[in-house]
């Protein structure tokens, strides 16, 4: 696309092939966040469709970050890709570029374990938020880690902190 | 009348005397409302039940009340997550006694195809479930057959003899709700807390509560 390739003049990327025909790009972590700026400043993506991950366990480096830009201008989209270590799973957060992108960064956070920095909210969004681990890595057990435990905690005290001269005693 | 076999008639027929148990589970059952805890998929085809075509109205079982306080049949239509997990078992809390809870679907019986981190396998292992409806989803018919199902089963409660031996407001099946009961003084060691296996059926029966006041 000759519109990404003016807007990328610069910086370091390599077109990765794809089997649906979107126009992808691999770049590193680093420059990351300025890609992703240049491709909303100057070739007019100015919506993220989504911010996920892909594990490639036990291959190293372990995860891939999508990041799928839409252009409602031109009608296209354009992916971008970046491959991070298990060790160190940190990417820029876009958030300021696309405060949509909050509640993605927080499940890719959820599900993988990628930390996005500069997320100022970065919790838990689907799983309970003192849970310790991120289920859609590939070494993730399918039937979960003891699935109940945070539950039975929970129980365990309500019950524990249960007055019962309060009606009800819902709390 | 169902249950509600008179024991006695008088020549004119004004009258009947019956038993106290037959009455009050006669209005119990005839009188079930539900709170209906549509989860997911499985909603849908409650909401057809109540809705015109299949009519739980019926039943006596029409009023859906969405709030706890004001129901007495849970049905769990659909699929728990853990997470989700604390708020139902809340609401079960909530209500008051005398209250059931039907398993509408596969996915709230058993965990249903979803063997997974998130989903409850059963919600049987954080409520006492009454009576398990299978299907993925379930005809409307089906869970109206359950709903007769329980009738049949209050018709066989006995309210009045847990009322006098002072067990009126200790949950029979083991349970461990938090029981609804304005200016309460049960002692809480009187209270079953212990959890309640529903496979194995094994349970602490509750020592009689005293009820001062
Ligand atoms: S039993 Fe089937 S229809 Fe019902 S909630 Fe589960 S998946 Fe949906």
């Amino acid at each position: 696309m000759e519109r990404v390739r003016t807007a990328l003049e610069g910086c370091r990327f390599e077109q990765r092939s794809t089997s649906d025909g979107i126009p992808a790009f691999g770049v590193s972590r680093e420059d990351l966040h300025e890609v992703l700026q240049r491709l909303r400043d100057r070739a007019d993506f100015v919506a993220v469709t989504f911010v996920t991950a892909v594990d490639r366990y036990p291959s190293e480096p372990r995860f891939e970050l999508h990041h799928q830009l839409f252009s409602l201008i031109h009608e296209d989209r354009v992916r971008v890709t970046t491959e991070l270590s298990e060790k160190d799973a940190k990417a820029a957060s876009c958030v300021d570029l696309w405060p949509g992108a909050a509640f993605m960064e927080r499940e890719c956070y959820d599900m993988f374990g990628i930390r996005f920095e500069g997320h100022e909210n970065l919790r838990r969004l689907l799983m309970p938020e003192e849970y310790g681990h991120h289920p859609l890595r590939k070494d993730f057990p399918h039937a979960g880690i003891e699935p109940d435990r945070l539950y039975r905690k929970w129980d365990r005290e309500r019950r524990k902190n249960w007055d019962p001269s309060r009606a009800g005693g819902a709390k | 009348m169902g249950s509600l076999t008179p024991v006695e008639t008088t020549s004119d027929g004004n009258f009947i005397s019956t038993r106290l148990d037959a009455l009050i589970n006669w209005g119990r059952k005839n009188s079930l409302w539900p709170m209906p805890m549509g989860l997911s998929c499985c909603g849908i085809e409650l909401m057809a039940m109540i809705g015109p075509k299949f009519d739980i109205a019926r039943f006596g079982a029409e009023a859906a009340r969405f709030s706890p306080r004001q129901s007495d049949l849970m049905i769990v239509a659909g699929t728990l997550t853990w997470k989700m997990a604390q708020a139902a078992r809340l609401i079960y809390d909530q209500m008051p006694e005398p209250k059931w809870v039907i398993a509408m679907g596969v996915c709230s019986s058993s965990g249903g195809m979803y063997d997974s981190y998130a989903v409850v396998q059963g919600v049987d292992s954080i409520l006492p479930v009454d009576i398990y409806v299978p299907g993925c989803p379930p005809r409307p018919d089906s869970v109206i057959d359950a709903i007769l199902k329980l009738q049949k089963k209050i018709e066989r409660e006995s309210p009045t003899k847990k009322f006098f031996s002072g067990e009126a407001f200790v949950d029979e099946r083991g349970s461990q709700a938090l029981l609804y009961q304005p200016n309460a003084a049960v002692k809480r060691s009187s209270l079953d807390l212990s959890p309640h296996d529903p496979r194995t059926g094994s349970k602490n029966a509750p020592e009689p509560a005293k009820q001062d006041g």
